[in-house]
């Protein structure tokens, strides 16, 4: 997704706004001219600046003709447009239910559902996920020790 | 000094470490050689596992990778005229040519053996000049190091960037982004929203998985299936015929690897523009510019020695100053830090053992390239038909389990989530992602410094030029922004969008 520059200038300038609207209730020190405000609001400013250049730069490409957003070929093919959400979706759900279902169930089945939609044949698809769940299990929670979550097996492990 | 090589010495040749080495290297060559993997994803997806291990094999892991990395680009590139990465697009045409002329052996024979010898030379200067800057950095005060790290951010937007203005935004989000948590001078929280994970600031690590590995994911899946079946040739003997090669080429051999050494030292710039430079170069002065483009191997030679050399004299500012030379070398910084080897000139003399461990390690993986490279141009043929349809969900699952290892909780895997659709919306938007992870981690160095240094000269600008090599650093800050600022005040004309 392409938008113009001017587009990318305007959130720049008001995020950077924000930024330097939350650091107005940062404390200032007795005895000190230099609190923890300055360098975030030189940053604020700084990009304020570069934003604002951006919107000029922006403005002149829509005067010769460039469109305000321009979406990749791929957006219009409803597949690869699936493909691309399912990515960060499929993160979301493993954010918010990796503690219920655990690491193990959860990971088998967003490998699966990926291959399958990728094309691989589930003869194929099963034995990887399996395979790679568990060489991924074994690797970070036995060998690292890293708590991955347990959930619905935390009886059985 | 002998002691402490000695010393060196017996923590590198430890079969833990010369394991971990091995495995890395062949990851390395594996992640280098598949096209839309690169040798920075490589160093990303290293680093949730480095960070369990000592400092050692920690950093031989991420430089044997690296360097193998590095190399593997080569060989898609001349077999299919895909780079496996960026920084072996330079010369992509010109070996995957030679194939088509019946040369593959040849074009693959030079990018190895000089990959390692330019690799070799990298080391050797590193080696040579690590040290003594390190001495000089030793009086370094506040202000050195503030103009230091302000030479190096300029370094990155200007130099290495196409588009000047958006490479100088990249950097400025990822200081912004520095910024969350304690600040460093009165440990004030900052831009918190009353989180408890957030008083640490954003977890480097996920973040860079989030930047370099999510990001470059969002764009392979939306292209899988849309590659058609490659042609991938047969490979002879390699070797055949390296010897006339050397004798009619070690000029450019040597003027490669001497330009990559110092683009790859020079902060913010690396392995792919030491190589897009090079070719260049190599074309300007050879004595038969005709044939570039149609299969020759001159620019080879002397772009794989440059992007190779690249790769160790990245360390130079790395190791002594602490700001990275390339965007590898800013993950390794994030790495030091963590392993309290808080990379400067006083590591080289409490820790003399640790950065000569680093130097063998780096020979090291420059002897092994040779017959890993080897192997791995063997077997070609059958890694590059990896399915990315089955390699992708698995690199993702990678991801997400490599960000929750480093927090322990989901936390991280939320930063990966952000940053990795910032970075895809930035890339998108010709916003490169290098700056930003330069900003991430000289962000705090740079904030201390300026903060001491005003607190110091009580506000006064002047005090930033009165010490003799700041005042040096200083001016040559601000005559690169004036040149930069004059130059595009000069040709002022609507830019094409991008």
């Amino acid at each position: 997704m392409r938008t113009n520059d001017a587009i990318s200038g305007l959130i720049l300038i008001a995020a950077s706004l924000f930024m330097i609207y939350l650091t107005l209730d940062f404390p200032d020190f007795p005895g000190q001219k230099y609190g923890p405000a300055l360098f975030p609001r030189i940053l604020g400013a700084a990009l304020i600046l570069c934003g604002g250049i951006l919107i000029v730069r922006g403005l002149s490409a829509r005067r010769v003709g460039g469109p305000w957003v321009e979406l990749a070929d791929w957006t219009r093919d409803p597949r690869r447009l699936a493909s691309f959400v399912m990515l960060p979706v499929l993160i979301l759900i493993y954010i918010l239910t990796s503690d219920q279902i655990g690491f193990i169930p959860l990971a088998f089945g967003i490998l699966l559902l990926l291959f399958l939609w990728f094309g691989t044949r589930v003869v194929l698809a099963v034995p990887i996920a399996a395979i790679a769940t568990w060489v991924m299990y074994w690797f970070f929670a036995v060998m690292l020790r890293v708590p991955l979550p347990r959930g619905i097996l935390n009886n059985i492990l | 000094m002998s002691n402490a090589i000695l010393q060196a010495f017996s923590l590198v040749f430890d079969p833990y470490v010369l394991w971990v080495c091995l495995a890395s290297a062949v990851f390395g060559m594996f992640v280098g050689a598949m096209p839309g993997l690169t040798a920075t994803m490589a160093t990303a997806l290293l680093v949730p596992v480095t960070f369990f291990m000592d400092p050692v094999p920690a950093i031989g892991a991420i430089v044997t990778a690296t360097a193998m990395a590095i190399f593997a680009g080569d060989i898609p590139a001349a077999m299919m005229r895909i780079p496996g990465t960026p920084a072996s697009a330079a010369y992509a045409d010109e070996s995957y040519l030679m194939g088509r002329k019946g040369l593959i052996d040849r074009a693959l024979g030079a990018n190895l053996v000089f990959s390692a010898v330019g690799g070799l030379f990298g080391v050797a200067i590193l080696i040579v000049a690590a040290p003594m800057l390190a001495e000089v950095a030793l009086n370094f005060s506040s202000f050195e190091y503030f103009w230091l790290a302000g030479l190096g951010l300029t370094c990155a937007t200007f130099i290495a960037q196409a588009d000047p203005l958006k490479g100088f935004i990249s950097l400025l989000l990822g200081l912004a982004i520095a910024t969350i948590g304690i600040d460093p001078a009165a440990g004030h929280p900052r831009f918190t929203f009353g989180s408890v994970e957030l008083l640490q600031g954003i977890s480097f690590i996920p973040a860079m998985i989030g930047l370099f590995a999510i990001s470059e994911l969002l764009r392979g899946v939306v292209t899988i299936g849309q590659a058609g079946e490659m042609l991938v040739q047969q490979v002879g003997n390699v070797f055949r015929g390296i010897g006339s090669v050397w004798r009619k080429y070690w000029r450019n051999f040597l003027r490669g690897s001497l330009i990559g050494t110092g683009i790859g030292a020079l902060p913010g710039a690396g392995a792919d523009i030491a190589a897009w430079i090079s070719y260049a170069v190599s074309k300007r002065f050879s004595k038969e510019p005709e044939k570039y483009g149609t299969g020759h191997l001159e620019g080879i030679v002397e772009a794989t020695s440059a992007n190779n050399a690249s790769v160790g004299a990245a360390w130079i500012p790395a190791l002594v100053f602490g700001i990275p030379g390339d965007s590898i070398t800013a993950i390794v910084i994030g790495v030091l830090y963590m392993k309290n080897m808080n990379p400067g000139p006083s590591v080289f003399l409490q820790n003399p053992q640790l950065i000569y461990a680093v130097f063998t390690i780096f020979i090291l993986a420059n002897l092994l390239m040779l017959p890993i490279g080897w192997t791995a141009i063997k077997l070609a043929k059958l890694t590059l038909r990896t399915p990315r349809n089955i390699l992708l969900p698995i690199i993702l699952l990678f991801c997400i389990v490599g960000a929750f290892a480093m927090t322990n909780s989901v936390y991280g895997i939320i930063i990966m989530l952000c940053l990795g659709i910032l970075g895809w919306l930035l890339e998108e938007n010709g916003f490169p992602i290098g700056p930003v992870i330069l900003g991430m981690v000289l962000g705090e160095l740079f904030e201390q410094n300026f903060m001491t240094s005003m607190i110091k000269s009580d506000g006064s600008l002047l005090a930033f030029f009165e010490r003799p090599i700041a005042g040096t650093l200083g001016v040559l800050t601000l005559a690169l922004w004036a040149y930069m600022l004059t130059r595009n005040l000069w040709k002022r004309q609507p830019a094409p969008q991008g």
